[in-house]
């Protein structure tokens, strides 16, 4: 309510403020979302001549290459689902309710897993089981034969270990809030354990499974490193888009953003789906009694240990061999016996630009990030209008649009005058800033509705004026939580590859794309050592985060 | 007819807080549905009323958090309205406490002091004697994490009084602490109110606590006043239904039920349960009668009886039920009372004044 005097306020050039930042707002989301996104369509459905033309769209669905792709897309999407629900649950339902030894060890390698810089999982991936793999190798120098992981099975492979740790984090968070008495008197009514289980704690962990099944599911979609690298000919939606757009001859935007609509249609529908299985599903229970777990002993206990430690180094594999990778010996890009810093040295002769053009537009993108989420936050957190609400919900298109889509979509709205801003640092700052605007506004919004109205207007009677009490009480206590929320915008920036590929020109070249390209060239060594380095970067804002937030791996998704 | 004077001689002509033809929508709804009332210097005014009765808007428009749709409100007869929140000098204690985490407890209490760019060596001698007054000494230096409820609640009293405002309000400030706990804060916020002599305006739903703590209390129910009186007026002569029913337990019969004569005009007879008495068996005076006895409940110092008589439900509280008395569910027993306690409400439910029915 002291939300509606702050906001409303009588005289003064605070109500003047308030619009002048819902105005931005909405001038922030029409520039850079909204005519972007209105282009990407108005492209769709255009030939080069600038005739209206549903061709893209028919050839969608005609030519084979397209339509595979879209049939590829929901396949890998839905198997990288299937794959990190299963390796998330069983890992939730490990961590929460038995007893692991090393469990400390275990969440630092499931967000080691979560911040590996793209690209690199895959290429990991190659290194130990693609046709020349390390593993691979060895077990057919033993006389076992093992297919190389590429195509459909080792995108699949890669994506339940790679976005597994949405599914567990989100989930473990539940398990442990299900409150105990809930099972004892299930267990107590008669129920078999298994009953029990699908019956009590299935249904109350739900919500959280299809959340963070939808965050894989929507990451998998919109993935384009690993496709890329593993497909060998297996295509799907994110790939093609970055083809049609990159081809040398016959670039073909028209296709690229006939393709990038869909994958965000697609997304969109997998959000509303999920929003609406969970609408259904919110429970609300006290928490009197802490599930408490459980310790297993013998081969029961050694089951469950195997399998917590398969996942958690499976999916933090790609960081460790990036990390190994980076310190052994090369002699150009080839490696040589033994260890060395050879790569570490070339980064810092030749590569100081690229690393510098990463720290400069991602600390630019949150700085950015802080100031406009914050105050958008504030918006509507504290004005519970309509518009409000509409904002809330617009800001919801950037959360599902997929790296490359905001890529082709900038490059269409801002190749040509009346704004050019293609081949510059701000186009690709941009992009971050808008992909990442709906944390920040929802996490500070989040961090406004708990510190509450009334502790405000308690300033306010004591004689503040409402911008005094909102600069003296909310925000110091909001603080925390913004840098925390910064912290984690810093990690997604400084590892934001698909936008930026599209973006980048040679000058604006930032680490994940001289990874790519590095990879590309067969250059592993550079490859590691900036990987390398970008996970020491997001590890330390993570820690950063968590010192302010207290360790809370949830707040990484 | 005594109380009332008394209750209006103490404060009367002392107007201080003035509200007047106080109103408030929000879009369809009326909240405050044109309140009038005064609050005199040094007067523990409550506003009593179920939720959603409009108490809360009507302080929140007097600390300015809430507009008015129409209504005039003066204090000291300055124009109140006028004045934006932060300059009304207004004390106000919360629901939810509103400690502001991030500070020590002094630091909670020296806040208004601050913006009232008060000398530090002053600030100090008033916060260390606004935590004496609520025992919190011993914890300034602690952050309001640590504390219970009850402490917290302590501060923001501490809080609001040091800066010695023109007006205390307090927003149910009892409502999330445990019972006991309830009952000391509860008296030691008249304690210190007294002391100081602030004029203080208490919101709550709880009667019980509005009979203990007030000087007046004023019955709210839909947005409208019900009765303004002091605590014996009010649970001794509702002055509507609603009053009878909301402050206290009432039990409400038919015109002609127990022998009651027809007299024209009232439309229900109302008796507190403590009005009611166990008679001896076969007596028969014109008041007693015969009823069912449904439950027994003993509580020590007294004992609550729920009986099924004449096709009405009553409640009967026996004062100091002696030891061996013990009335099983089902039994037939006989019940009194004087006529002159029974009070009489119109159809409309306001109270019918009725003289020594005979």
């Amino acid at each position: 309510m002291s939300a509606v005097a702050f906001l409303a306020g009588r005289g003064g050039w605070r109500p003047d403020f308030w619009t002048l930042v819902a105005v931005a707002a909405w001038a922030i989301l029409i520039v850079l979302l909204l005519i972007p996104l209105g282009l990407v369509l108005v492209s769709s459905v255009r030939d080069e001549s600038g005739e209206l033309t549903l061709a893209n769209w028919q050839r969608l669905f005609t030519s084979a290459r397209y339509f595979n792709a879209l049939v590829n897309t929901l396949i890998v999407g839905f198997g990288g689902l299937a794959g990190a629900l299963l390796l998330g649950s069983v890992m939730a339902f490990c961590m929460a309710r038995i007893q692991i030894a090393g469990g400390r060890f275990v969440s630092i390698m499931a967000i080691l897993a979560l911040v590996s810089p793209p690209f690199i999982g895959a290429y990991s991936w190659i290194v130990l089981f693609g046709s020349g793999g390390i593993v691979r190798q060895t077990l057919m120098g033993w006389g076992i034969f093992m297919p190389p992981i590429y195509g459909l099975w080792g995108i699949l492979i890669v994506f339940a270990f790679k976005f597994y740790p949405y599914v567990y984090l989100l989930t473990s968070g539940a398990l442990a809030n299900v409150n105990r008495s809930l099972e004892e008197a299930a267990e107590n009514l008669g129920l078999t354990p298994f009953q029990r289980v699908m019956k009590i704690s299935f249904p109350l962990v739900l919500p959280a499974l299809s959340a963070g099944g939808l965050l894989a599911l929507i990451h998998a979609i919109a993935d384009f490193g690993t496709p890329r690298l593993l497909g060998r000919g297996f295509n799907v939606l994110a790939t093609e888009a970055y083809t049609a757009y990159s081809a040398e001859i016959g670039s073909n935007l028209g296709m690229a953003t006939t393709l990038s609509l869909v994958l965000i249609l697609m997304s969109m529908i997998f959000v509303f789906i999920q929003r609406y299985m969970s609408r259904r599903n919110v429970y609300h229970s006290n928490l009197i009694n802490r599930p408490e777990k459980i310790r297993l002993r013998g081969f029961a206990s050694v089951a469950a240990h195997a399998a917590v430690y398969f996942i958690a180094l499976g999916g933090a594999m790609p960081a460790i061999i990036a990390a190994i990778y980076s310190v052994r010996k090369t002699n150009g890009p080839v490696f040589q016996p033994g260890f060395g810093l050879e790569s570490y040295s070339r980064i810092i002769a030749t590569l100081g630009d690229v690393v510098r053009n990463s720290l400069l537009f991602s600390g630019a993108s949150v700085l950015l990030i802080v100031v406009i989420g914050t105050l958008i936050g504030c918006l509507v957190a504290r004005r519970n209008t309509a518009h409000s609400s509409l904002l809330d919900a617009t800001l919801m298109v950037p959360y599902v649009m997929p790296g490359i889509v905001v890529g082709v979509a900038f490059i269409a709205a801002f190749n040509t005058p009346p704004l050019v801003m293609t081949g510059t640092a701000a186009i690709i700052i941009l992009s971050v800033f808008i992909r990442r605007l709906p944390y920040a506004v929802r996490s500070s919004a989040a961090a406004l509705r708990q510190v509450g109205p009334s502790v405000e207007e308690a300033a306010i009677s004591l004689g503040y004026s409402p911008v005094q009490a909102f600069l003296k009480v909310t925000i110091p206590l909001i603080l925390p939580g913004i840098v925390a929320g910064a912290m984690l915008s810093f990690v997604t920036a400084v590892n934001e590859l698909s936008s930026s590929l599209v973006l980048y020109v040679g000058g604006t070249i930032t680490m994940p794309v001289k990874i790519y390209i590095a990879i590309n060239d067969g250059d592993y060594g550079t490859a590691a050592s900036l990987s390398t380095i970008l996970l020491v970067l997001s590890g330390s804002a993570i820690y950063l985060a968590f010192r302010l937030l207290g360790r809370d791996e949830r707040a990484l998704l | 007819m005594r109380n009332w004077a008394r209750g209006r001689g103490f404060f009367a002509g002392m107007a201080y807080l003035n509200v007047e033809g106080a109103i408030k929508h929000y879009g369809a709804t009326t909240a405050l549905n044109g309140v009038s009332f005064t609050v005199a210097k040094g007067e523990f005014f409550t506003l009593l009323g179920p939720s959603g009765c409009g108490k809360t808007t009507l302080l929140r428009s007097i600390a300015g958090f809430s507009q008015l749709s129409a209504g005039r409100v003066t204090l000291d007869g300055t124009d109140l309205l006028a004045v934006p929140p932060h300059k009304r000098d207004i004390g106000m204690v919360f629901q939810d406490y509103a400690i502001f985490p991030h500070l020590t407890v002094a630091d909670n209490v020296a806040f208004g002091l601050k913006a009232r760019k008060i000398a530090a060596s002053e600030i100090s001698d008033r916060v260390a004697e606004a935590l004496a007054t609520v025992r919190l000494s011993a914890l300034s230096e602690r952050l309001p994490a640590a504390l219970s409820g009850g402490q917290q609640q302590r501060i923001g009293i501490a809080r609001a009084m040091v800066v010695k405002p023109r007006l205390l309000l307090m927003d149910e400030p009892l409502s999330n602490l445990d019972a006991k706990l309830r009952l000391d804060l509860r008296d030691e916020i008249r304690d210190i109110q007294r002391t100081i002599g602030i004029a203080a305006i208490y919101v709550t739903h709880d009667q019980e606590e509005a009979l203990a703590i007030s000087d007046r209390i004023c019955v709210m129910d839909s947005g409208s006043i019900e009765q303004i009186g002091t605590p014996q007026q009010i649970y001794g002569q509702p002055a509507t239904r609603f009053v009878a029913s909301f402050v206290g337990t009432m039990n409400l019969f038919a015109p002609a039920a127990f022998g009651l004569p027809d007299v024209p005009g009232v439309a229900q007879w109302a008796l507190r349960p403590e009005r009611l008495r166990l008679a001896e068996a076969g007596a028969s005076d014109d008041s007693s009668f015969a009823g069912l006895v449904e439950h027994f409940t003993y509580l020590g110092r007294e004992a609550h009886l729920t009986v099924q008589a004449q096709g009405h439900r009553l409640v009967a509280q026996i004062a100091a039920p002696p030891a061996d008395l013990a009335i099983e569910a089902g039994r037939e027993i006989q019940l009194s009372f004087d006529r002159a306690d029974l009070q009489a409400f119109d159809a409309a439910g306001r109270r019918v004044r009725t003289e020594r029915v005979a």
